[in-house]
C-alpha cells in the first residue's frame, strides 16, 4: 500500500468512528427510546464547536482573523470531554419539547427547525463562531508534541477513535440491556401505557436528549480534532437525515444495527460515490446521491422497517418459581399485594378513592358530567353502562391519563386532581386499557417486568452501576413473573414477543402486567373482553383474592354475569352521569336502570 | 414611519404567498393527518413546470393555472403511492414524517438532476410600481395579493357551503367518527389531496414569481414559514393557518426592518417554537 | 491534474468553471507533446462546498490518482481544511482562494495567483472613486467567499473619502430580501456592491429595481461576478440591457488581445464541446478561475521540462524562477512557446493571459486589477485598469 492509499484508508476509520458512534447517540435516542431527534447534528456540531474554542488560543492569537468565544487552549482530553459535556447540556432546552403532551411528530419538526435555525445564527453573527467563515487552525491533540501529518499518529487517531467507539458501544448496550433501556422500549412502544405503569416521560427523555447529545457532541469533537476546522455548512440538517437513514436501514433498536448503518449509509454509500466516474453535467451524481437516500430510506421503511439487522429478541430464561408456586396455587401466595400508598398504615381510610362531582369535556361535550362516588378498600367495584356512557373515561380521570375538567379526585386522604398519571402509578393506582396497550416488541416477560416499581436498574444511574447492582432485584422479579405466567397458562409464550398473541392472551397479559405493579387500587378497563369464559371465571377468582388481601379494584365489563359473580358494589353510569349504585341484585329491579342499560 | 409602511407592505406580499400554501398544507395535514413536508418539493416541482411552459412562450398567468394542476395532480400520486400504503399499514406518524422527508429528497433531487443548480426566473411583465403613502408595491404583487385573497374566499366558500367542505372539517375532527357518520372518508381524502395539492401548485407558482429568480432547493426555508403558519393557527385548521400566515409574514419583514434581516426567519421560527411548547393546538386550539 | 472544488452547494459553479480552464491547458499541453513525455488529464473532485467533506475527497483523491501532477481549484469554502493536508502531501497546488489565513502562512507547496480579498475590496472602492460615485451601499451574501470582503471594503471607503449609506448582510437561504433592498433604496446609495452566489442576487437586484421605481442603481462587482453562471440568472431577473449599462466588476488583468491571448483563446475554444451549456462560453475567458488557473498548470508544466523532473520539491524551484523571470529570460505566452524555448537551451519567463506573476515569500502573486463590464449580449469587456498606486491610496 502506498503511503497516500493508507492515509485515505485512516481518515475513512476516522470518518466511519464518528459515523459510528453518533448513530449509536441516534439509535440509543431513536431506536431504543422512540425520540425523533430530527436536530441530531445540532448537537454534534456543538461538541464540534467546543472542542475547538477549547482548544484554539484566544481569538487574538491567530492574527485576529476570525472572531469566536472562548480560546482556552486547554490540553488534550480536555477538549473532547468539552465536547461530550457542552453536546449534552445543550439537549437541556429543547426538554420542554419532548414532555408527553407534544405529538412525536412535532417533536420532531420542532427539532427540525432548531437545527435550521440554530445554523441560521451562527452563520449570521459572526462573533459567536467566526460566522460562514467557521473557526479554522483548530489543533489537533497533542500538536505541539506530535505531527499530525505523520502516519503513525494518524493511525494513533482512528485506534483511539475505534476504542471510543467500542466504549460508546459498550455504554449504549449496558443502558439499553438493563431494566432502565426496557422502560425506555416500553415508552418508545407506547408512551401513553409506560405513563400509566409510573414511568416519568419527561425525565426519560431528557435523558436520552442528553446522553445521545453528549454522544453525538462526542463525535464532534472527534472529527473536528482530526480535520483542524468546523463550519455552518458542515451541519446542515440534511445530515442529520443520512444518519436517521443509516440507523433505519441498520436496524433501529440494534446498536450492531447502528454500527453497521454507519458503515454501509455515510461512509460506505457516500464514499462509494466518488469512485464514480463522473458523467452528465457536474453536480448530477450528488443529486442522484440524495435522490438514492431518499429511496432507501422510502423503501426499508415499506419492506422492511426493521433494518437489516433488526432488534433481537431478548430472551429471559425464567428461574424455578423461588416464592415456590406451583400450577394450580392461588396468586394470593404471590407477594403481589398492593404497595403502600402514600399516607397507607399511618392514617388508614376505609374509603380509597373519593370522587367529588368530577367532570371532562370534549369540545363542548360533557363525557363525564359531575360524577361523585366512593371506593371502598377490599372491594372489587363493577362500573357498567351503554356505550359512550363514559365509563373509560372515568377511569382515565382517576389514572390521571385525561385531566379533569371540574371536581376533585381524593386518594387515602390526599387531593390528587392534578396529580400526573406517572405519579399516580406510583402511589398505586394502576390503570389498564380498553384497546390493545401490550408493548408489542417486549417479550411478554419483559411486558410483566416493565411494570414492576421500584427497580434498582430501573434508574438512569442504576443502569450505569451494571448488572451486578440490579441482577438479584430482577431475579426475584422474573420468578414472580414466571409464577403469574404459569397460573395464566401462558408460560409457553413468555419470550414471545406481546404483539404476536391472540386477543385474548394479550387481554392476560396486560392483567398480568398492572399485577406486577403491585397495585394498591386496580383500574381494570374491560379486562375479560375476548378472554375464554373458563379464564375470565380464573381471573375473577383471582381479582377476588386479591381484594380479600386488601387491594382495591375497578372494573368497567359489558358482560353482566361477571358484575352478579364477582362485583359489589356496581356503579350504573349514563350519558356521562351516574345513575344507580348498589348490589347487582338490587340494580336489576330498578325500572331506569334497566331501560338506560339495554335501550343504550 | 416610512420604513415601517414599506416593511408592512412586504409583509403583506408575504403573507399572502404564505396564506395560500399554509391553507393547502394545513387542509392536507388535518384531513389525511400525513404531515407531509414535501410540500415544498411538490410546490418547486410545479412552479417548475410553469416556467418550462413559459419557456415554450405561455403566459405565465396560465402557467400558473397548469402549474395548480400539476401540483394537484402530484400531491394526488404522492399520497396514492407512497403515503395511503404506509397509513393502511398502520406506520406511526413519525415514521410518515421520515417518509415524507425522503420525499423530500427524492423530488427535490431529482429536480435537480433534471434542471441543473442554476437559477432560473420566469419571463414577464412586472408591471408599474404603485406607490401609496409609504407602501410600494409592483402591480404584480398586487395581482398576487388579490389572488390570494380569492382563494380564501372560495376556501371559505368550500368548508362552509359545500358537501365536500362539511365533510373535511368534520374528517378533519375525528376521521373514525366520520367514517361512522357515514362520511366517505376515502373519497373526501382523495379531494382533499387534489384540492390541497393544487394550492400546492399554485402557491409554488406564486412563490417563484415574487422571489423572482428560483432554484431547485429554494423552498427549503420557506417550508418552515409554511409550518410557522400552520402550527401558530392550530393545524388543520383552515382560518388558523389564514391567521398564521398574516402574522408570520409582517413579524418576518417588520422585523428585518427593526432588528436586521439576517435573523427575520428566525422569528418566525422563534414563534413556531413557542407554539410547539406551549399550545401546539394553536391560538384558535382548544387547550 | 486534480479540480478540488465544490461541484455541488452553493458554490457548485466553481468547480466547472476551473474545469474547463483545465481541459483547455492540458489538451494544449498535450498536443505540444507533453510533459517529459507524459500526457495530462483532468480529474474532477467534490469537495461539494464543505469542509468536513473536503477531506476524505482530498485523501481519496490521493488514494486513487496515481501520476497526480498538480491540484488546483481550492475555494475559500475548503482550503483551511485541505491546503495542509496537500501541503503534507507534497503536492503543489494552485489556490483559488483570497482568504487571509493564507497572507502569511507558510506552506511550501502552496500557490496562489488571485489577490487576497482584502485587495479586491480596494479594487472596487477605486472604481466606484473614478467613476465619481459618492454614496456606496454594500450587499454581499453570508457565506465566507463574500463576507470576507465587508471590513477591507468599508475602511477604504473611508480612506477614499466616499460615504457608506448601507450595509446588508444577505442570508443566502433566505426566500426574498425586500427589507434590505428597501433599506438600501431609501438610504439612496450611487453605487451598490456586492456578491451573492446562487439565485440570491438575482432575487436581491431585481427587488432593488422594482422598489427603486423600475431604474436599476449602479452595481460593481466582485471578480466572482464575472461568471456564466452568475450573469445567466441575474440577467434573467433583472434583463440583460440594465445590466450592461448599470454593471462593472473589478477583475485580474486579463488579456483578451495579444500574443498569450490567442493561444489561449484557441485552447479554450479546442474544449467548448466538453464544456457543457452552462451559459455564455466566453465568459470563461475571463473568469478568473478560467484564467489564472490555466497559467499556474502552464507555469508548472514548464517548471517540470525546464528541471527535467517531476518530483514537485525539484520543479517547484524551476517553476518559481519561470513565473518571475531571471535576467536575460525569454518572455514566452504559451506552453508550446516556452517548451521550444527551452530546447533551444534559453532561459524563460512565462507571461500568460493573466499577465505577469511575481511570487512573494508566502507564493502570492498579486495581480493588476482591470475594471469588466457585460456587454448586452452577455460578453466581458474590459473598460480600463487599476494601478497598484491607485489601490494604496486606498488601503
Amino acid at each position: 500500500m502506498s503511503d497516500a492509499v493508507v492515509f485515505y484508508t485512516v481518515t475513512l476509520i476516522v470518518y466511519g468512528v464518528v459515523d459510528v458512534i453518533a448513530c449509536l447517540g441516534l439509535s440509543q435516542q431513536f431506536g431504543v427510546a422512540g425520540v425523533t431527534n430530527f436536530g441530531f447534528i445540532i448537537f454534534q456540531a456543538a461538541g464540534a464547536y467546543t472542542a475547538s474554542v477549547l482548544s484554539l488560543p484566544s481569538d487574538h492569537a491567530n492574527g485576529g482573523f476570525q472572531l469566536y468565544v472562548g480560546g482556552l487552549n486547554l490540553p488534550f482530553p480536555l477538549p473532547w470531554i468539552g465536547a461530550a459535556i457542552v453536546g449534552g447540556l445543550v439537549a437541556l432546552p429543547f426538554v420542554f419539547l419532548v414532555g408527553k403532551r407534544l405529538r412525536g411528530d412535532y417533536v420532531a419538526i420542532g427539532l427540525l427547525v432548531a437545527a435550521v435555525m440554530a445554523n441560521l445564527i451562527v452563520t449570521n453573527y459572526r462573533s459567536f463562531l467566526n460566522g460562514a467563515a467557521g473557526l479554522s487552525l483548530v489543533p489537533s491533540p497533542l500538536q505541539s508534541r506530535l505531527n499530525p501529518q505523520s502516519l503513525r499518529y494518524q493511525w494513533g487517531y482512528a485506534v483511539v477513535g475505534i476504542l471510543l467507539a467500542l466504549l460508546t458501544f459498550w455504554f449504549c448496550r449496558r443502558l439499553t440491556e438493563s431494566p432502565y433501556g426496557r422502560a425506555l422500549r416500553a415508552m418508545r412502544e407506547n408512551d401513553l401505557v409506560a405513563d400509566s405503569l409510573g414511568k416519568n416521560l419527561r425525565v426519560l427523555r431528557a435523558q436520552m436528549l442528553v446522553v445521545g447529545g453528549a454522544i453525538a457532541g462526542l463525535s464532534g469533537g472527534v472529527l473536528v480534532g482530526f480535520i483542524n476546522l468546523w463550519a455552518p455548512s458542515a451541519w446542515g440538517y440534511a445530515e442529520t437525515i443520512v444518519l436517521f437513514a443509516a440507523v433505519i436501514i441498520g436496524g433501529a433498536g440494534n446498536h450492531l444495527g447502528a454500527v453497521l448503518g454507519a458503515i454501509l449509509v455515510p461512509l460506505g454509500f457516500e464514499e462509494a460515490t466518488r469512485f464514480v466516474p463522473a458523467f452528465g453535467p457536474p453536480g448530477l451524481i450528488p443529486a442522484f446521491q440524495w435522490v438514492a437516500i431518499g429511496l432507501l430510506v422510502v423503501i426499508f421503511l415499506r419492506l422492511r422497517p426493521q433494518g437489516i439487522l433488526p432488534e433481537r429478541r431478548r430472551r429471559l430464561a425464567t428461574p424455578a418459581a423461588v416464592s415456590g408456586l406451583t400450577t394450580g396455587d392461588s396468586l394470593a401466595s404471590l407477594p403481589l399485594g398492593r404497595r403502600p400508598g402514600p399516607s397507607h398504615g399511618r392514617d388508614r381510610h376505609d374509603d380509597v378513592l373519593e370522587v367529588r362531582g368530577v367532570s371532562r369535556e370534549f369540545g363542548g361535550v360533557r363525557a363525564v358530567d359531575d360524577v361523585s362516588f366512593v371506593l371502598k378498600e377490599g372491594h372489587l367495584t363493577g362500573l357498567i353502562g351503554p356505550n359512550g356512557a363514559g365509563k373509560s373515561t372515568t377511569l382515565a380521570l382517576l389514572a390521571g391519563t385525561v385531566p379533569v375538567t371540574g371536581g376533585r379526585i381524593v386518594y387515602r386522604g390526599q387531593d390528587i386532581t392534578t396529580m400526573p398519571a406517572y405519579q399516580r402509578a406510583r402511589h398505586g393506582i394502576i390503570r389498564t386499557f380498553q384497546l390493545a396497550s401490550e408493548f408489542k416488541r417486549l417479550t411478554v416477560l419483559e411486558n410483566l417486568l416493565s411494570a414492576v416499581p421500584d427497580q434498582p436498574g430501573e434508574s438512569f444511574m442504576g443502569a450505569v452501576a451494571g448488572r451486578r447492582h440490579w441482577r438479584a432485584a430482577e431475579k426475584v422479579h422474573l420468578a414472580d413473573a414466571a409464577a403469574l405466567l404459569e397460573r395464566f397458562g401462558l408460560s409457553a409464550q413468555s419470550n414471545a414477543y406481546a404483539g404476536e398473541l391472540s386477543g385474548g392472551q394479550r387481554r392476560l397479559v396486560e392483567i398480568m402486567r398492572a399485577l406486577m405493579a403491585r397495585p394498591d387500587l386496580l383500574l381494570l378497563d374491560e379486562p375479560m373482553a375476548g378472554v375464554h369464559p373458563e379464564l375470565a371465571a380464573l381471573i375473577g377468582e383471582e381479582l377476588l383474592r386479591l381484594c380479600s388481601r386488601g387491594m382495591t379494584i375497578v372494573m368497567v365489563e359489558h358482560e353482566l354475569s361477571y358484575m352478579d359473580r364477582f362485583c359489589d358494589p356496581v356503579i350504573v353510569m349514563s350519558e356521562g352521569r351516574v345513575l344507580a349504585e348498589g348490589a347487582m341484585t338490587d340494580l336489576r329491579r330498578r325500572p331506569e336502570v334497566v331501560e338506560a342499560y339495554l335501550v343504550g | 414611519m416610512e420604513i415601517f409602511l414599506a416593511s408592512f407592505g412586504f409583509g403583506l406580499i408575504t403573507a399572502a404567498v404564505l396564506a395560500i400554501a399554509a391553507v393547502g398544507f394545513t387542509l392536507q395535514f388535518g384531513v389525511t393527518d400525513v404531515l407531509n413536508l414535501a410540500f415544498g418539493a411538490v410546490m418547486i416541482a410545479a412552479a417548475y413546470v410553469a416556467y418550462w411552459l413559459n419557456q415554450a412562450g405561455l403566459d405565465i398567468w396560465l402557467g400558473l393555472l397548469v402549474a395548480s394542476v400539476a401540483g394537484a395532480a402530484l400531491s394526488w400520486l404522492l399520497n396514492t403511492v407512497v403515503y395511503a400504503p404506509f397509513q393502511r399499514r398502520h406506520a406511526s406518524p413519525i415514521a410518515l414524517v421520515i417518509v415524507a422527508l425522503g420525499m423530500t429528497l427524492i423530488i427535490e433531487f431529482g429536480l435537480q438532476a433534471i434542471v441543473g443548480g442554476t437559477s432560473v426566473s420566469y419571463t414577464m411583465a412586472s408591471g408599474r410600481t404603485v406607490q401609496a403613502g409609504g407602501l410600494q408595491l409592483t402591480v404584480v404583487q398586487l395581482v398576487i395579493m388579490a389572488l390570494a385573497i380569492a382563494v380564501m374566499v372560495c376556501i371559505h366558500v368550500l368548508l362552509t357551503y359545500t358537501r365536500l367542505g362539511k365533510a373535511m372539517r368534520a374528517t378533519a375532527a375525528n376521521r373514525p367518527l366520520a367514517r361512522t357518520c357515514g362520511i366517505r372518508s376515502g373519497r373526501v381524502i382523495n379531494l382533499t389531496w387534489l384540492i390541497s395539492g393544487a394550492l400546492c401548485g399554485c402557491a409554488g407558482t406564486v412563490f417563484a414569481m415574487n422571489a423572482g429568480s428560483f432554484n431547485a432547493t429554494s423552498a427549503d426555508l420557506f417550508l418552515i414559514l409554511i409550518l410557522a403558519a400552520v402550527f401558530l393557527g392550530g393545524p388543520g385548521r383552515a382560518y388558523g393557518a389564514m391567521l398564521g400566515a398574516i402574522v408570520i409574514g409582517l413579524a418576518t419583514e417588520i422585523s428585518a426592518a427593526y432588528v436586521t434581516p439576517s435573523y427575520k426567519d428566525v422569528i418566525a421560527f422563534l414563534l413556531l417554537f413557542v407554539m410547539l411548547a406551549w399550545r401546539p393546538t394553536g391560538v384558535l386550539g382548544a387547550s | 491534474m486534480a479540480d478540488l472544488a465544490p461541484f455541488t452547494g452553493p458554490d457548485a459553479a466553481l468547480g466547472p468553471t476551473y474545469l474547463a480552464a483545465c481541459y483547455a491547458a492540458t489538451q494544449a499541453i498535450n498536443n505540444a507533446g507533453g510533459v517529459l513525455g507524459h500526457q495530462l488529464s483532468c480529474k474532477q473532485v467534490d469537495t461539494r462546498g464543505d469542509p468536513a467533506d473536503a477531506v476524505p475527497a482530498t485523501r481519496q483523491m490521493f488514494a486513487s490518482t496515481s501520476n497526480l501532477a498538480l491540484v488546483i481549484g481550492v475555494t475559500s469554502d475548503e482550503a483551511a481544511s485541505v491546503v495542509p493536508i496537500i501541503n503534507a502531501n507534497k503536492t503543489v497546488v494552485f489556490a483559488m482562494t483570497g482568504q487571509s489565513e493564507f497572507d502569511h502562512t507558510h506552506f511550501p507547496y502552496f500557490y496562489r495567483l488571485v489577490p487576497p480579498d482584502l485587495e479586491e475590496s480596494y479594487a472596487m472602492v477605486v472604481i466606484a472613486r473614478d467613476k465619481h460615485y459618492k454614496r456606496v451601499a454594500l450587499a454581499f451574501g453570508n457565506d465566507i467567499g463574500s463576507q470576507t470582503f465587508v471590513q477591507p471594503a468599508i475602511s477604504a471607503i473611508k480612506n477614499a473619502g466616499l460615504q457608506l449609506v448601507a450595509n446588508e448582510t444577505l442570508d443566502l437561504s433566505a426566500t426574498t430580501f425586500r427589507t434590505e433592498a428597501e433599506k438600501i433604496v431609501s438610504a439612496h446609495p450611487d453605487v451598490i456592491f456586492t456578491e451573492a452566489l446562487g439565485s440570491t442576487e438575482a432575487t436581491f437586484l431585481s427587488e432593488v429595481q422594482s422598489l427603486n421605481g423600475g431604474k436599476f442603481i449602479p452595481i460593481i462587482g466582485t471578480s466572482a461576478t464575472i461568471s456564466p453562471a452568475w450573469y445567466k440568472s441575474v440577467a434573467a431577473a433583472v434583463g440583460a440591457s440594465n445590466l450592461s449599462q448599470n454593471f462593472l466588476a473589478d477583475n485580474l488583468v486579463v488579456e483578451t488581445s495579444g500574443p498569450a491571448y490567442t493561444p489561449f483563446k484557441a485552447a479554450m475554444d479546442a474544449i467548448k464541446s466538453k464544456v457543457g451549456n452552462t451559459g455564455n462560453f466566453d465568459t470563461y475567458l475571463t473568469s478568473p478561475g478560467g484564467v489564472h488557473l490555466y497559467d499556474g498548470i502552464n507555469l508548472s508544466a514548464l517548471g517540470m521540462v525546464a528541471s527535467k523532473s517531476t518530483q514537485p520539491a525539484v520543479w517547484k524551484a524551476a517553476m518559481e524562477k519561470i513565473a518571475d523571470g531571471t535576467p536575460g529570460a525569454t518572455v514566452v505566452h504559451s506552453f508550446a512557446q516556452g517548451v521550444a524555448a527551452l530546447k533551444a537551451g534559453k532561459k524563460i519567463r512565462y507571461v500568460g493571459p493573466g499577465g505577469p506573476t511575481s511570487f512573494d515569500s508566502y507564493h502570492d502573486s498579486t495581480g493588476i486589477f482591470q475594471i469588466n463590464k457585460y456587454d448586452a449580449k452577455g460578453n466581458v469587456k474590459v473598460i480600463g485598469s487599476i494601478t497598484a498606486q491607485q489601490l494604496r491610496s486606498v488601503s
